[in-house]
């Protein structure tokens, strides 16, 4: 600025030669020069200021705003999020698996993905399948391939994952005895070289892209029949593609999410036809439970979640917002299948160890209903490895008002322990049981809260729930009311209580409703004093079977159908049930407890006939027994022999 | 030369400043207009007259919500107050135009709408549309309360607020949920660390800075500036319901760690006590609020909330604080109505008043009246056979509502404060041996009753 002003008086003296010609132009020139110079000093000014001002008073404001919002709106803890997988831009991932008789292991980048040393446990082919783009473990199976069948499941699941994927397998302790040719046929397509060779307590390990190149192999062959091949450690790299392939689908963000996370569920994510996740089945007409919450009860058998939510969502009559799955655990794979079906999942840290931590499992997952539904007076109560019959809401719709209003009830359970394929007929008769069948049934809101909740078993206390449910001290004498044909198939076979033999043995030839839209029949009938009338009027007609017979022969009931017979069987007390045991023996039902009885009677159906058999002297209905007739005694059989039936 | 550069340079940084002027001016202007007051209230004071932005945002956002068939409701303060003076009008109006925009222009930086949870299902389809129609939209969640109490769930995270803001205008959307107790609950807003603090003013929000409790309303579907909307039946009862909705969590953290210390009482005994002590409850409080009496758990009940979020096994009644000046003669035959009849009346109205009601299995309910002082409140106590009167002194406190055992109650905002006055500083520790007269570290010593007055003042059943 200095310079500006000092130069006026400088410059005229150059001027002087041409004055005339220039003094008009200089003096134009000089108040141009002024004018200008005072304008640009003004316009600096004023821009200097307004800008000071703006800059204050955004400052201010923003200043303002920021305690504003600090203030009162700040989340007091401090969310900062950390990436479960710090996710790194390499493209090669280092791989190492292990294979031998007590331990396997796979780890993946320095990660442990698998670690398997557990005694007398994870016998076979392991196998893990990663995401070829970002690594993740997208499923861990193991296939038991010393047992039979177990070939089949793996070839089974091999089929369903897609092709690019990457899959690592290992054997742990042994894994050919039943490995059939299919499955080595299989494997060799993967491109393995050894698996068609694979022999007894042999060593493998193997990692390979589906339909794809190999990234290393490793065998160990077992020198003789009582010792197994040395252990191997396979180390290679596998190079990650940049973008995922199979960008075939035209997917819902779901599934999208899904896919790119989980394997292993078939034709969810296959590219042409993927099955439905949305069901859309009919409503039901006058549905009484439609705002009745349905509690999941789930663990780590994300399988059997899939294929449960599967069937539950297409029940007629369903409301998928009123369904919450309670997991046992933070498990990723099974939230994923909640998510996938649009869901809500809710985990749970689990507390204590096998039963006492389904109960405890049971206990949170039934208070957090009844806190999420504060309005709702029942719930249902469901366990993640069973299909639900398509009727199911449609069942419980026809029967909730009697939980409702009879006191001497219990509970509504769709299962009936004794109703197998040759015990049921008809899928609109219902029971009143004294026992808790449990497997898909209805909850009383006021019986929780009042009853059970403030007592209900605490962790260190290794009590099954559903036992301690089925006291005399929780049922207080009160009744449950079954369907003859049960509206939950239990499939699980993997379970804490269950195994393979058992399953076979005791759920596999369970009768399971189909029919749509079944019409319950006489409904009322069910209620406590009108049941009594019933019983005496269905024995007033059952025709008594010839008791010389042997109740365990097909012969016993006569070759008809649609009649009804009675039988008395010898029951000396209430707690007697020596000749009922016996009987449900022979006639492969439920014989491990006493389940489905009625003040000393039991319903069922033999050869489409309604089948009644008494408890004489000490059921109540024992007087229908004609005097001629001596009540059946079947005696236990000697220890030995009860181990074998 | 010199001079030319002179002079072209001149001409530059006119021309430059000029436009960096004109710029700032532009600007200093859109800043303005974008904040609509809300930060320059100060210097542009706050628009006046109707303006016809907000009501058309509005029904952009009916629009929007009709769209995806949500239902929600006003609960917008401020046009609730313009709506509830014009009440009968309203309701009684039929569809025709309305000559004026009367409501909906009414100046303000946000109109509040409250959605129920459970009226619908949580789609992505709303935003989407919201977007395509020019909203901007945030939405605010946090940790489902519900679940809170629970041990060790983990539960979902659930929307608590939405905000849709379009032009100069921003929509609130306030989501309900019920809970145990018969009663709708609104959440904080807290914003997270990543989140956009100037996405609106916050700080003018009507709701968001506390939780709030409210019971369900009763709608009506009326028209309000040729708009159809839902507002509450009675606008005056939920404004005066909506000052003191503030709620208070219990305090389930510090109950867990207070069980980990002291394992809960699990004897049949303890179960049954607390189911009679609930059940009393349940019945009193049905009871009070009939009659409009507002009343609040203290002494051992709500040491018990506050403590272990639950009622302490070895109390043996439950206590209610009522303030004296709410007190209605009407109390003692509902109680009896309710099969709950009078065991004692200690004091008068005018002074330490104290009813006690016999429960129907051995639970006593004891309820106690308050008298605000200046600097403090207090109740009295009495002991039957010697006439002598006892003072508690606490400091003044507001009430908050809360949830306990499935029963929405009030209790003290300042809980801390009241529960130390009573119990002192040791009131962590449980205490079984407790004696009314003296334990209580509030307690003062407050004279006799006058001989003659104690046929009135002490009387037993």
């Amino acid at each position: 600025m200095d310079e500006w002003k000092s130069n006026p008086a400088v410059k005229p003296h150059k001027k002087r030669s041409c004055y005339l010609a220039w003094k008009y132009k200089l003096m134009n020139q000089r108040a141009l020069r002024k004018l200008c110079q005072t304008g640009a000093v003004l316009f600096l000014l004023v821009t200097v200021i307004v800008n000071i001002k703006l800059i204050l008073d955004t400052r201010r404001a923003a200043y303002e705003e920021e305690e504003e919002s600090a203030q009162d709106y700040d989340d007091e803890m401090l969310n900062v999020e950390v990436p479960r997988h710090p996710v790194s831009n390499k493209k090669v991932l280092d791989v190492e698996v292990y294979s031998s008789r007590s331990k396997v292991y796979v780890a993946v980048d320095g990660t442990t993905v698998l670690e398997d040393e557990a005694r007398e446990q994870g016998r076979g082919i392991h196998v893990i399948v990663l995401n070829q783009a970002t690594g993740h473990v997208m499923a861990k199976r193991v296939f038991d391939t010393y047992s039979p069948h177990e070939d089949e499941a793996m070839v089974l699941f091999l089929n369903m994952i897609a092709r690019g994927r990457i899959l690592i397998f290992t054997i742990k302790d042994e894994g050919s005895f039943h490995l059939k040719d299919t499955a080595k046929n299989v494997l060799k397509s993967l491109g393995s070289q050894v698996a068609p060779f694979l022999s007894w307590r042999d060593m493998w390990t193997f990692v390979g892209k589906k339909g794809g190149e190999v990234y290393g192999e490793k065998h160990a062959k077992s020198p003789a029949l009582s010792t197994w091949g040395d252990p191997v450690l396979l180390k290679t790299e596998v190079h990650l593609t940049s973008v995922e392939g199979g960008k075939c689908w035209e997917l819902t963000r779901r599934r999208k999410r899904f896919c790119s996370k989980v394997e292993g569920y078939g034709s969810v994510c296959s590219c042409k036809d993927p099955t439905p996740i949305e069901f859309n089945p009919d409503p039901l007409k006058d549905n009484k439970v439609f705002d009745v919450p349905v509690a999941v009860i789930a663990g780590n058998r994300p399988n059997y979640l899939y294929r449960m939510l599967r069937s539950l969502l297409s029940a007629q009559g369903v409301s998928p917002q009123m369904i919450t799955v309670f997991i046992d655990g933070y498990y990723e794979e099974p939230m994923d299948v909640v998510e996938l079906f649009g869901l809500s999942g809710i985990q749970h840290t689990p507390i204590s160890i096998k039963n006492a931590r389904v109960s405890q499992h049971y206990k949170a997952s039934l208070t957090a209903t009844f806190n999420l539904f504060p309005d709702a007076k029942f719930a249902v109560v469901l366990e993640e490895d069973l299909d639900i019959s398509v009727d199911f809401f449609s069942f419980l719709s026809q029967s909730i008002h009697l939980l409702e209003e009879d006191e001497s009830l219990y509970c509504i359970s769709a299962w009936n322990d004794q109703g197998y394929e040759h015990t049921a007929e008809d899928p609109s008769l219902l029971y009143r049981v004294e026992t808790m069948p449990g497997l898909g049934w209805v909850l009383r809101k006021s019986l929780y809260k009042d009853e059970l909740e403030p007592k209900w078993p605490t962790p260190e206390k290794l009590w099954d729930w559903d036992m301690w449910m089925r006291m005399p001290e929780q049922r207080k004498g009160r009744e449950c009311i079954i369907p003859d044909i049960s509206r939950s198939y239990h499939f699980g076979i993997v379970g804490l209580n269950m195994n393979g033999y058992f399953h076979e043995a005791y759920f596999k030839k369970h009768k399971f409703n189909t029919v749509p839209n079944v019409q319950l029949k006489n409904v009322e009938s069910l209620r406590k004093d009108a049941y009594e009338t019933e019983i005496h009027r269905l024995l007033g007609e059952a025709e008594v079977l010839d008791h010389s017979k042997n109740p365990c022969e097909d012969s016993f009931v006569p070759d008809t159908e649609g009649r009804v017979y009675v039988m008395f069987i010898r029951m000396e007390q209430e707690a007697d049930f020596t000749t009922w045991t016996q009987l449900a023996k022979c006639l492969h039902i439920w014989d491990l407890d006493v389940r489905g009885n009625h003040k000393g009677l039991w319903r069922l159906f033999r050869k489409k006939n309604h089948f009644l058999v008494v408890g004489v002297p000490a059921s109540p209905y024992s007087s229908k027994k004609p005097s001629s007739v001596t009540p059946i005694y079947m005696e236990p059989p000697a220890k030995e022999e009860g181990a074998v039936a | 030369m010199q001079k030319i550069n002179k002079n072209v340079v001149l001409a530059l940084l006119s021309l430059t400043s000029l436009v960096f002027l004109l710029f700032q001016l532009y600007y200093y202007k859109f800043y303005l207009s974008q904040k609509n007051g809300a930060v320059f209230s100060k210097v542009k004071g706050s628009q006046s007259g109707p303006d016809s932005t907000r009501w058309h945002v509005v029904r952009k956002f009916l629009g929007l919500i009709s769209s995806h068939n949500i239902p929600v409701y006003l609960i917008d303060p401020l046009i609730l107050g313009l709506v509830d003076k014009d009440i009968e009008q309203i309701r009684s109006s039929s569809d025709g135009p309305s000559p004026e925009c009367k409501y909906f222009c009414a100046p303000r930086d946000f109109t509040t709408f409250a959605l129920l949870d459970k009226t619908w299902k949580h789609e992505v389809g709303l935003f989407r549309t919201a977007e395509k129609m020019g909203f901007q939209w945030l939405k605010i969640i946090n940790k489902d309360p519900r679940l809170d109490g629970m041990d060790d769930l983990s539960g979902i995270e659930i929307p608590l607020h939405y905000i849709f803001k379009l032009a100069s205008h921003a929509i609130h959307l306030v989501v309900f949920y019920e809970r145990s107790g018969n009663y709708l609950w609104h959440g904080p807003l807290r914003l997270k660390q990543h989140m956009d603090r100037k996405f609106v003013p916050f700080r003018k929000l009507h709701f968001g800075r506390y939780p709030g409790a409210y019971e369900k309303p009763e709608l009506l579907l009326v028209s309000i500036d040729d708009l159809k909307v839902q507002i509450p039946k009675n606008p005056s009862s939920f404004l005066e319901e909506m000052s003191h909705s503030r709620f208070l969590e219990c305090r389930y953290r510090e109950a867990r760690a207070f069980f980990q210390l002291y394992p809960d009482d699990a004897s049949l005994d303890a179960v049954e006590f607390r189911k009679k002590a609930k059940s009393l409850l349940h019945v009193a409080a049905l009871t009070l609020n009939n009659l409009g009496v507002k009343f609040w758990l203290s002494s051992g009940t709500c040491l018990g909330w506050y403590r272990q979020c639950n009622i302490i096994p070895h109390s043996k009644d439950v206590d209610l604080g009522v303030f004296i000046r709410d007190y209605k003669a009407d109390i003692i035959p509902a109680f009896q109505k309710a099969g709950l009849p009078l065991k004692h009346k200690f004091g008068k109205v005018e002074d330490s008043l104290e009813l006690s009601f016999q429960g129907g299995n051995d639970v006593k309910l004891d309820i106690f009246f308050f008298y605000e002082e200046d600097d403090h409140i207090w109740n009295g106590g009495t002991q039957a056979k010697s006439g002598k009167k006892f003072k508690y002194l606490f400091p003044k406190f507001t009430l908050c509502w809360t949830e306990f055992v499935e029963l929405k109650v009030h209790v003290p905002c300042e809980t801390l404060q009241y529960v130390e006055a009573n119990y002192g500083p040791d009131w962590k520790v449980p205490v079984k041996m407790w004696d009314w007269k003296s334990s209580p570290s509030n307690v003062q010593y407050n004279g006799v009753w006058p001989v003659d007055e104690w046929d009135d003042v002490i009387q037993i059943y």
